[in-house]
């Protein structure tokens, strides 16, 4: 039995505009979602902002009802049957709300262990377990509000992990992180991998998914763009070259002549600090190296590498202009 | 639920700890507590006795204190509800598998325990300040009656708070409340002087019935102490009973609307 199943499940969200003539707008966050996760696998939900993310982890996690379809966790139905599902799963949000910042990292996990309707004997073991297991040991007696934002969602995970949860759903929990904090948080949930957890997590940062997951879904705009391992993926991109330029004031002619050219399958832009990085896709890219600069004519160019494509790659294809909002 | 009935209890006892521990980190509910029953003793004796009605005094005392024990238990836990949504931890208390409402009781029972320091505030101002002789006629019927106050203002707390999680607005609901229940109530006039159907109303509001009951125990009102006892609990009862389908039918709203985490 598969430890979540999704069939055709959708969610519409009404919004309302104006203030006198109140009209009504209905959005769809998700769009007949099916997928299927194993006991014991860690799998990537991967997709921009706006995608269905988020939404799909309320779902999952009781917190929000569909619209239409059917989903069930550990073979119970999300909407009907939460009084059982509830203590067997356990839900870890990004961002810094969900704590009690006027209280001690160990009266937040203790009160959710209350919450949780775990017995006094086992939680006296388990919360220093969880916090020495997060880093957190010799900080757990201090307010929340002097925490950094790295200690906070390593605080989410204790939280999310009190109950000794068989699911856990982690909803882009390296958010807004230092790359050295992220990089423990991935180490703390590879560890949880290890121990048996299964593990539904989303994230728009392809490296982690490409680091953590055993499958990984793309959603974009509400719908499953393709399910498969990290390097089945990355095989929608294997017979391409990546060429990278590092550069300054790149136009948009510019970036359609490079669209443009015959070779070129796809060009993905990153602003990173004040340079712009291109991403050129493209079979054999290093032959047309001196053509690809030549269309970038008016350019500051920096700096040009070539690299073997990543599921950064494979997502940039799948999702077309849609990626740049990741 | 009843299967589990310690461990409930220990949310119910985890809760009124969590709520006082924050409460002591929070100086402006310290001042809603120490401060406001103060000024509430002030203007409503000084109403009375410069009113050359000195004789109210007790009863004003009585009705300012009502007024903070409204004020620490509603006021605050409309915000309890308001903070947990800004905070993020409305949604997680909702879908923990304790119910939302027994973690609500615990809030609100710790604010109902920290308002008897209102009361005894109240109290003491009108015994410094306006030489008040505080004498009351049967005290341990005055204590129990407190305490069923108390148990019928969070059952109270409990229905409000159920709509408290449906709406963005419960600090500002309870703002434009206050003194309409306070005047409903008679905590701040004798409620013969409301017009008749006005009165209605009020016999559904706590605070009427607990400052009657509290009114009647020192001897300032006519009647039997434990008959208005009763009435208390038989209310404290009714409002349990709307709280609990309320809750189960709000809890399928706000996951049918999304609005747990939208503030």
């Amino acid at each position: 039995m598969s430890a979540i199943v999704v069939e055709n499940l959708s969610r519409n969200f009404v919004t309302t505009t104006g203030t006198i003539r109140r009209t009504q707008k209905t959005v769809t966050a998700l769009d007949n979602v099916s997928l299927a996760v194993e006991p014991g696998e860690l799998f990537g939900l991967l997709g921009p902002n706006g995608a269905g993310k988020t939404t799909l982890t309320r779902i999952l996690s009781t917190v929000l009802l569909p619209t239409s379809g059917r989903a069930e966790v550990l073979g119970l139905d999300v909407v009907r049957d939460t009084k059982k599902l509830r203590p067997r799963i356990g839900m870890v949000y990004g961002g810094e709300r969900g704590l009690y910042w006027r209280l001690s990292g160990r009266d937040n996990i203790q009160y959710f262990a209350d919450l949780y309707l775990v017995p006094p004997e086992v939680s006296r073991k388990r919360i220093p377990e969880l916090l020495e297991l997060v880093g957190l040991k010799d900080r757990a007696e201090e307010r929340v509000e002097g925490y950094s934002r790295g200690m906070k969602q390593r605080l989410h995970i204790a939280r999310g992990l009190i109950n000794d949860p068989d699911v856990l759903f982690l909803d882009e929990p390296t958010i807004g992180l230092d790359p050295i904090a992220a990089r423990e948080l991935r180490t703390v949930i590879a560890d949880l991998h290890k121990a048996g957890k299964t593990i539904f997590l989303t994230s728009h940062y392809m490296y982690e998914v490409d680091a953590l997951c055993q499958r990984v879904a793309v959603v974009n705009k509400g719908q499953i763009v393709m399910t498969d391992t990290p390097s089945a993926l990355k095989q929608l991109v294997a017979n391409l070259e990546v060429v990278e330029v590092e550069c300054l004031s790149v136009t948009p002619e510019a970036m359609s002549r490079l669209r443009a050219h015959p070779r070129v399958d796809a060009v993905h832009i990153d602003n990173r600090d004040q340079v712009q990085v291109l991403q050129i896709q493209a079979p054999g890219g290093v032959e047309f190296v001196p053509e690809f600069l030549q269309l970038l004519d008016g350019a500051s160019i920096q700096k040009v590498v070539t690299r073997q494509p990543t599921l950064e790659d494979a997502y940039v294809k799948l999702l077309g202009k849609d990626a740049l909002s990741v | 639920m009843i299967s589990n009935l310690p461990g409930l209890l220990r949310v119910t006892a985890a809760s009124f700890k969590m709520q006082a521990k924050e409460r002591a980190t929070n100086q402006f509910f310290i001042g809603t507590l120490l401060i406001t029953p103060v000024i509430f003793t002030i203007l409503s004796v000084g109403t009375y006795i410069y009113g050359g009605r000195a004789n109210f005094g007790l009863y004003a005392v009585i009705g300012a204190g009502m007024m903070g024990v409204w004020n620490a238990n509603l006021w605050t836990s409309g915000r309890i509800v308001e903070g947990e949504r800004r905070g993020g931890t409305l949604s997680m208390l909702v879908a923990a598998p304790t119910p939302f409402p027994v973690v609500l009781v615990g809030k609100s029972l710790s604010n109902a325990a920290a308002s008897l320091i209102s009361m005894a505030v109240t109290f003491a101002t009108g015994l410094i300040v306006f030489r008040l002789p505080l004498d009351i006629a049967n005290p341990f019927a005055f204590i129990v009656s407190l305490l069923l106050t108390l148990a019928a203002m969070t059952s109270f707390g409990l229905v409000l708070g159920a709509f408290f999680v449906l709406t963005r607005n419960a600090g500002a609901f309870i703002e434009v409340t206050n003194y309409p229940i306070f005047i409903l109530s008679g905590l701040m006039f004798p409620l013969t002087i409301l017009p008749l159907w006005l009165r209605p109303l009020s016999a559904a509001l706590a605070p009427m019935w607990g400052n009657l009951a509290l009114g009647t125990a020192a001897g300032l009102v006519a009647g039997n102490p434990w008959l208005i006892d009763l009435y208390l609990i038989g209310l404290s009862l009714v409002y349990l009973m709307i709280a609990r389908p309320l809750f189960v039918r709000i809890e399928h709203r706000v996951r049918r609307d999304g609005s747990l985490e939208v503030f």
